[in-house]
């Protein structure tokens, strides 16, 4: 995946979430790739029941399964976190 | 007593599988989670109602300890087990084990997991965990839900072990001590499969397998009466969530899991009707986790009314209909 891929698919991970929880106090922009998504420190301020919203958001959109809830919550520790995530699914998948 | 164990950390879906899984590839047997979890026949439901209980209950798998026994007896393993009424006894022994450099499992109560965050912390009496060594009196322990190997001090493991109330560990701790050379996976397999589509759909007890799913799906129109209020009810509601998915499920009350499982059966018996299944059972998990979703969802927003309990019973039911013939066609499979 090139940087600007990469980046193109950061930015479609928040505008997924965003549209998803319909959030409306945010912008894609203002949500850091890095920052955690659950917690204080994130504009969003994510809870558990969001993160099952997200987890089935992602298996519509690029049909990806995140089946095991400990693997979940790392995955979903931030955006780069799940656009790492998905790249290699995309990988596997190219693989197959 | 200084001892760390070269032993492979890796994370896990359930503490459970996960630790006996560990154990069992430490001393070089290469086995799965999955097939742990499928050749011990793990998968399971059943609606709880008693006077003991403050609130009716469901459980998605076997009793704990079930699949640890069936898989010794399944696959011909010596597991070595004991349990302590005495402390200083139960602590002798586990380091005696670690000293001989041998990983072993214990069961703890949850709580004492310091290394995990405060917020995940409650009292599960049957969490367990590998101890993999002692260093500088702290014990080093593999938690299959935490990314890394980690350190519990003595006195807190002691309070993890011999914690009180419901299903207390008791100071419990195991290690296989013989593993039977080229184990033939095919028979504890079918053997597993059988036991599975039995306990659900086979048994004339009408709160387990799909009796039991057809219960909860009557029953749960009924919690308002239960509750005492409000705020109870939802908080019942949104346990349905917790155990489904935040109780080392694997997700969708270890439907994924089971999935999982007859994929890697498939393979080795070679039994394509067994990878469709696999399909189906990840479908069927997809409903159970979007009734995870709506019961959280619901429950979050004190949205309780009539219609939407009979909503989540129709998905409850639905689930019910489907894993009777998923588990109609695997009986015939095998």
């Amino acid at each position: 995946m090139t940087v600007d891929e990469r980046k193109q698919l950061t930015h479609e991970i928040k505008h997924l979430i965003i549209e998803k929880l319909k959030i409306t106090h945010v912008t894609a922009d203002e949500v850091d790739d890095d920052t955690p998504l659950f917690g204080k420190d994130n504009p969003m301020g994510l809870d558990s029941i969001d993160a099952i919203e997200i987890v089935l958001a992602l298996k519509e959109k690029y049909d990806v399964r995140l089946a095991d809830q400990n693997l979940a919550r790392e995955i979903l520790t931030s955006v780069n976190s799940i656009a790492e995530f998905l790249e290699k699914e995309f990988n596997e998948r190219k693989k197959s | 007593m200084d001892k760390v164990i070269d032993f492979e950390h890796n994370m896990a879906a359930h503490c459970e599988t996960g630790t006996l899984t560990a154990l069992l590839r430490y001393k070089g047997f290469d086995i799965t989670e999955p097939l742990i979890f499928g050749i011990a026949n793990g998968i399971f439901f059943g609606y709880l109602e008693s006077s003991n209980f403050p609130f009716p209950m469901f459980i998605v798998r076997s009793r704990p300890g079930q699949v640890r026994e069936n898989i010794s007896r399944r696959l011909n393993i010596k597991i070595n087990k004991y349990r302590f009424s005495n402390k200083e006894k139960g602590e002798a022994k586990l380091d005696e084990l670690i000293g001989k450099g041998i990983p072993t499992a214990a069961q703890v109560d949850f709580f004492y997991m310091t290394y995990m965050p405060d917020w995940q912390r409650v009292h599960i009496n049957v969490h367990f965990i590998n101890i993999i060594g002692k260093q500088d009196g702290k014990y080093i322990v593999s938690d299959s839900y935490f990314p890394k190997k980690s350190e519990l001090d003595s006195e807190t493991m002691r309070k993890a072990r011999w914690a009180g109330g419901h299903m207390s560990p008791k100071g419990f701790i195991y290690h296989p001590a013989e593993i039977p050379e080229n184990i033939d996976l095919k028979k504890p397999i079918v053997k597993g499969i059988k036991r599975a589509c039995r306990n659900m759909i086979g048994l004339p007890v009408p709160f387990i397998g799909v009796k039991g799913i057809y219960k909860f799906a009557n029953k749960v129109k009924e919690w308002p009466s239960l509750a005492r209020d409000t705020e109870h009810l939802s908080h019942e509601i949104m346990k349905i969530n917790i155990l489904l998915e935040d109780q080392g499920t694997g997700g969708a009350g270890f439907r994924f899991m089971y999935a999982t499982f007859l994929q890697q059966a498939a393979e080795i018996l070679n039994n394509k009707d067994l990878d469709d299944m696999s399909k189906s059972m990840m479908e069927n998990g997809d409903k159970w986790r979007e009734i995870s979703y709506f019961a959280a969802k619901i429950g979050k927003n004190r949205d309780l009314g009539k219609d939407r309990l009979e909503e989540l019973s129709c998905l409850i039911k639905n689930r019910g209909d489907y894993e009777k013939k998923i588990f109609s066609e695997l009986k015939k499979m095998v």
